[in-house]
């Protein structure tokens, strides 16, 4: 060893000694590394522990129950599964200190219409405004009540509800077809639309009526329903909305 | 300015074409992640062009042998400060070292870029200078005499027998570094390439392809800084020198873009279900930074203009101008082959039914002012390390004959 040393020519030895000196700390450090940080399995073990000693904020609906009757009227209308604190805020404080310590009232038009505004990537059926076009600069809750929000009439068209497709049939060639011809409308769907569906055409005849080559109407596309498209339905491919779609 | 992240999403949502799902309106890897393989690629190609000079004795490369060194080095540096920046929290970085996953390709990766940096850069240049700085140091003033001596760890030993171990040590340096160099950046798009779910970057050629626009990039590089920095020392450039950096720039181009065609022919003759909307998104949303500056501009022109340079006897004059203009060409059309890859890769549906849009920010973290200082950034670096290691002065010889006298 000793004869190593002294062969080794004397850069390499001072080199050694620097790289010795880093894998040294690396160790060093590795040592003094407290054990949660260590744990593979959860990255750092004691994360539990640090969220735990957060402060609690919110106070959760059943205690905003205990004392508000507005709870009971929400727990049965369209916003039954928003908590009370996704419009209120965090409660956790006003329920501790409820005279001192007020939640907040959001009441101006751009919070209701963060949700319903018209955004196409909403689901359909969605009750989706146009801000600038619905009973503009008035304060949503002079109509809706927030804790019960039934349109104050029932609406009668269709595209209240359903602007976007009322938007697309709009510009196709079904524009002259009423909602009704193609969809039978129960009047509890429009109290109850998720509940009560309106119905869909289930046979391949009923568009027949129109596009097959036996139809009398004129002016519309034919073809032989027995040839054509075998076993699916018809609008399994075509759009009836947008029929010209492929 | 930096928007409210709602508004920005809704402003992107108009410019969606076709079904996309909801969580791909926002490209989350933007131009900082640009930036890091572009930097990386610098990186490889400076340093394969330095061991082309120590491995396969080039000697006429040998004058720019510890500018490509040093040039590899200050990218270096830089290189990970774009994705730190990126993900936030940079003091957390050093834990991928402290506890080190083994089943992951990111967190190894810390590991090869620590042995690039201090097993081959750092080696290489200090046994490359070790000489040269304790010779400097001997009659230098007082804060530069001790910069010097801390870098040579106070060695003192300039015998022969010492400096031999020293060139020993370089090649021995340089044959390990070239596998880690491809290492280096082949991992970049090793990362890509095994991204399955994504059809535009999941291709086993993805590391290769890297790899080589590395190599052309750094050469690329290097051409530049020796073709600015020369003229402004007031010495002549060194023909023999920069012919040979572009003839092997020329084959790099080359053999990368075979590759890139290569890639290209078998996605189409493969024709997954992913070709429809891949050949909307080259054709329409790519069309400008692949078609044209990529292809067009980074790679057929220079390509055209350094065949033009063989086959023509172009005076010294003119070749300078062409291969200056075709090293920037070629910078922009790699900088390019990297937006395509990360940002094109995040601009088509999974749904493949669809394309979204990606909007570049002014300000903030993740903003084009951010990437252009991280671009910049490099050189500051690298004014800095010449300061310090003037890659152009041995030392005399006459300081080496006084000090073994």
């Amino acid at each position: 060893m000793k004869k190593f040393l002294t062969k080794l020519p004397e850069q390499a030895g001072r080199l050694l000694i620097v790289f010795i000196v880093f894998i040294a700390l690396v160790l060093l450090v590795r040592f003094l590394l407290p054990a949660s940080l260590k744990d593979h399995n959860i990255h750092i073990q004691n994360t539990v522990a640090t969220e735990m000693s957060r402060q609690v904020r919110y106070a959760g609906s059943e205690v905003c129950a205990s004392c508000h009757d507005e709870y009971n009227l929400k727990k049965n209308g369209y916003h039954k599964n928003l908590s009370c604190e996704t419009c209120h805020g965090t409660l956790k404080e006003h329920s501790e200190n409820p005279t001192e310590i007020k939640p907040l009232v959001p009441r101006q038009r751009d919070f209701c219409t963060r949700c319903h505004a018209f955004d196409p990537s909403r689901p359909t059926g969605f009750p989706q405004i146009n801000p600038s076009a619905h009973n503009p600069m008035k304060a949503c809750v002079s109509c809706h009540n927030p804790h019960d929000p039934k349109p104050p009439n029932v609406p009668q068209e269709c595209q209240a509800c359903h602007a976007e497709i009322a938007r697309t049939k709009a510009i196709s060639s079904h524009v002259m077809l009423e909602c009704t011809i193609c969809h039978e409308v129960p009047t509890q769907h429009k109290v109850a639309p998720r509940n009560v569906k309106a119905s869909i055409p289930a046979e391949r005849e009923f568009c027949g009526k129109c596009h097959s080559t036996q139809s009398i109407i004129k002016e519309t596309s034919k073809v032989d329903l027995a040839t054509h498209g075998e076993k699916y339905l018809c609008w399994q491919c075509h759009y009836p909305h947008m029929p010209e779609v492929e | 300015m930096i928007q409210p992240l709602h508004q920005t999403l809704y402003e992107l949502l108009k410019q969606a074409t076709g079904f996309i799902y909801p969580n791909e309106i926002e490209v989350h890897w933007g131009i900082l992640v640009v930036v890091y393989p572009y930097l990386t690629g610098l990186v490889a190609g400076a340093f394969i062009l330095a061991s082309l000079v120590k491995v396969f004795n080039v000697k006429e490369v040998q004058s720019v042998y510890r500018l490509s060194l040093l040039t590899a080095l200050a990218f270096l540096i830089i290189a990970p400060l774009p994705l730190l920046l990126h993900l936030g929290h940079p003091e957390r970085s050093f834990e991928i070292f402290l506890n080190p996953n083994f089943t992951s390709a990111m967190a190894m990766f810390g590991f090869v870029y620590a042995w690039y940096l201090m097993v081959v850069l750092l080696l290489e240049i200090w046994f490359t200078y070790r000489k040269d700085i304790i010779l400097w140091s001997k009659n230098e003033r007082f804060m530069m005499r001790w910069i010097h001596k801390i870098i040579s760890l106070f060695s003192t030993d300039v015998s022969e027998k010492s400096v031999i171990f020293d060139k020993k040590m370089v090649k021995v340096i340089t044959i390990i570094g070239i596998p880690s160099a491809f290492l280096l950046h082949g991992y970049v798009g090793f990362i890509f390439g095994s991204i399955k779910a994504n059809p535009w970057w999941s291709s086993v050629l993805m590391p290769i392809v890297f790899l080589f626009s590395a190599i052309v990039s750094g050469i690329a590089l290097v051409i530049l800084i020796y073709m600015i920095v020369t003229p402004s020392r007031r010495q002549e450039i060194d023909m023999a020198c920069l012919d040979k950096m572009a003839s092997f720039l020329f084959y790099a181009v080359i053999i990368d873009f075979s590759l890139e065609l290569l890639d290209f022919i078998h996605r189409l003759y493969e024709s997954e279900e992913s070709i429809k909307i891949l050949s909307d998104l080259v054709m329409n949303k790519l069309f400008i930074s692949l078609g044209i500056i990529q292809v067009l501009l980074g790679m057929l022109l220079p390509l055209g203009v350094m065949v033009a340079i063989k086959f023509f006897r172009f005076d010294a004059e003119l070749r300078k101008l062409l291969y200056f203009v075709s090293a920037i060409l070629i910078q922009l059309g790699i900088f390019a082959t990297r937006w395509n890859v990360v940002v094109g890769g995040q601009m088509f549906s999974k749904s493949f039914r669809g394309l979204t849009a990606y909007k570049m920010e002014l300000t903030g973290f993740e903003g084009i002012f951010m990437a252009l200082l991280l671009l910049v950034l490099p050189f500051i670096v690298l004014a800095i390390l010449v300061k310090i290691l003037p890659p152009w002065e041995p030392a005399p010889v006459s300081d080496l004959e006084a000090v073994s006298d």
